[in-house]
């Protein structure tokens, strides 16, 4: 591609259009890679809880990969990926200067509107979303509380690339936190009645958070993932359950209200 | 073979049966959402609109909600897909043609079911629609295309595998419409001209190839199948060579008969060796899952790969793998 060929794509301004992007930055926790990469036009329409397809570079990867948008800062986007499988581990191993395409943003993005008292939880790699959300709520004025759960040591290292003031930690090996999930830490917070939650990890995860936002009368959205193939609405391969019926998380979500979501 | 031709001397026009398509290619369907696009698209996507017309995902005549998640999941060179015909039935489709009238492309409209009473029932309900509707609150519906992949509630296989069964299927529709009809044909036989020449004599005008290859994908750590519906269909790269096959297969058993031909459409090159095999449309399908920029590219592509070995028309380079 040449850098005449890059700008024409920058210039099109379409919803779903492929960016070429450098990666200006990585640092690394475990199995999690942060990546920084040099999106500009991701980083100007970006709203916390979208997500973006990316390409896995060097072929043999038909499929892009959903990820959440980390954070955004002037024209840098960041991803945090979870090497889990051979096209993840290509992107986790990713090194400065390497290119990657990615499109978006897409899907839906958490409301933030007149958020007082925010509380994020997290769970291993659904954590990623929520750097990005505290800081535009810490921006706007909001008191952040977040409390993210990991599985073991290793996936709890991936906390070292969150910068959030009040941050609370579960391991359900006792290994990084408080022993155990991270509903033990939510059982042991004191959330304010106009308190609004925002979900994002396993749909095990997603239903504790739901029952105990329901129990303290408190109000939320969640973010959900899914496998998905087109990541635009068109193969209808990443469908959940709703109470509105079936529907897409890469088109309707991935952020939904809490209530409605059937994990 | 003559020296190349310059690009814009190409004329890419194709004439699928009665269809005049401004370039030989379409979307395989249910891979392009085109209200999706035009929801979100900044400009007129109906008059943008990539492709030479437009397939949209499959209509039953009855709702249907689909298959379990997990649907879909990459396979090498390819992916598997068990998306299960999800569907609002052929009457909430039609409440929301209004939606997308203003398209500037024929329709070929993608037609399941588990009977041939049930696909009848579709192309009924359409056409009553379209003789009784106004003009301008529909778009411009062309054709069908018959997806015959579904099972059959009687015998449990794949339509499509069935050559009774399928000509059923297309002699049911044809007793309900003039519009051009396209049989969708399984790969998932031993022979793809017994299905196609049966689809052929019970009326259908044209053929489309191959849909998806029924496969199974295994979760790594827990040894059982990945899929919410167990089995899916593969696309995608990996079946190119086998859909070229196919294709070649039914052009040869079929000379004259219209063929739409798909299976791993990645880029111009492949596009062009469809055509070479003998189709006069090809279809694009998990190229579109890569890039809002697929089918352009893809064009663009074709025009390139025509021009550079002297072909003015993609009628020049048709069938020339058939020969000797």
């Amino acid at each position: 591609m040449t850098a005449k060929a890059a700008d024409d794509h920058v210039h099109s301004e379409q919803w779903a259009e492929t960016s070429h992007c450098r990666v200006s930055a990585v640092r690394r926790f475990g199995a999690f890679t942060a990546l920084e990469l040099v999106a500009p036009r991701v980083a100007k329409k970006a709203s916390p809880g979208q997500f973006v397809m990316v390409t896995v570079p060097g072929g043999g990867f038909l499929l892009r990969r959903p990820l959440s948008l980390f954070t955004v800062h002037d024209d840098r986007a960041g991803l945090l990926v979870e090497a889990r499988g051979a096209g993840s581990e290509r992107l986790a191993g990713l090194e400065v200067g390497e290119t990657v395409d990615l499109a978006g943003p897409l899907g839906s993005a958490f409301p933030t509107q007149g958020v007082t008292n925010a509380l994020l939880v997290g769970g291993g790699i659904g954590c990623a979303p929520l750097q990005y959300l505290a800081d535009e709520l810490a921006a706007a004025g909001a008191n952040v509380t977040a409390a993210f759960g990991f599985r073991d040591f290793r996936a709890a290292r991936c906390a070292g690339a969150f910068a959030i003031e009040r941050l609370w930690v579960a391991s359900e090996d006792g290994a990084v936190g408080r022993h155990g999930t991270v509903m033990d830490v939510l059982a042991e917070l004191d959330a304010p009645p106009n308190t609004v939650v925002y979900a994002c990890g396993p749909a095990p995860m997603i239903g504790a958070v739901q029952r105990w936002a329901l129990h303290e009368g408190l109000r939320g959205y969640a973010s959900l993932e899914a496998h998905m193939a087109c990541g635009s609405g068109s193969c209808h391969g990443c469908v959940v359950d709703t109470t509105r019926g079936k529907l897409r998380v890469c088109s309707e979500g991935p952020v939904f209200a809490l209530d409605e979501v059937t994990p | 073979m003559t020296g190349p031709v310059p690009a814009e001397q190409v004329s890419l026009a194709v004439e699928l049966g009665p269809l005049r398509l401004e370039h030989p290619l379409v979307d395989a369907s249910g891979t392009f959402d085109l209200l999706e696009y035009a929801r979100r698209y900044r400009g007129d996507f109906f008059a943008d609109f990539p492709y030479a017309a437009y397939v949209p995902k499959t209509v039953t005549a009855d709702a249907r909600t689909g298959n379990p998640a997990p649907r879909v999941t990459e396979t090498p060179a390819g992916m598997i897909n068990a998306i299960g015909l999800e569907n609002p039935g052929i009457d909430a489709w039609i409440g929301g043609l209004p939606e997308w009238a203003a398209l500037r492309r024929p329709v070929i409209v993608s037609v399941g079911g588990n009977s041939p009473d049930q696909y009848a029932a579709v192309v009924r309900a359409l056409e009553a629609h379209l003789a009784s509707a106004p003009q301008a609150t529909a778009p411009c519906i062309e054709g069908y295309e018959l997806n015959v992949s579904c099972p059959n509630v009687a015998s449990g296989l794949q339509i499509g595998a069935d050559p009774a069964a399928t000509a059923a299927v297309v002699g049911a529709c044809r007793a309900e419409t003039t519009r051009f009809v396209l049989a969708k044909l399984t790969p998932n036989v031993s022979d793809v001209t017994v299905a196609a020449r049966a689809a052929v004599e019970a009326g259908a005008d044209g053929l489309s190839l191959v849909n998806t290859f029924k496969a199974m994908v295994l979760d790594r750590e827990t040894l059982r199948p990945f899929l919410g519906n167990r089995t899916g269909g593969l696309c995608g790269p990996a079946i190119k060579p086998i859909a070229l096959r196919m294709v070649a297969e039914v052009a040869q058993a079929l000379p004259g008969v219209p063929l739409v031909g798909m299976g791993g459409v990645m880029s111009g090159l492949d596009a062009l060796e469809f055509i070479a095999c003998g189709a006069t449309a090809v279809g694009v399908g998990a190229a579109n899952f890569t890039g809002f920029e697929a089918p352009s590219r893809i064009l663009a592509e074709l025009r390139a790969e025509l021009a550079a070995r002297g072909f003015a028309s993609p009628a020049a380079a048709r069938g020339i793998a058939l020969g000797a």
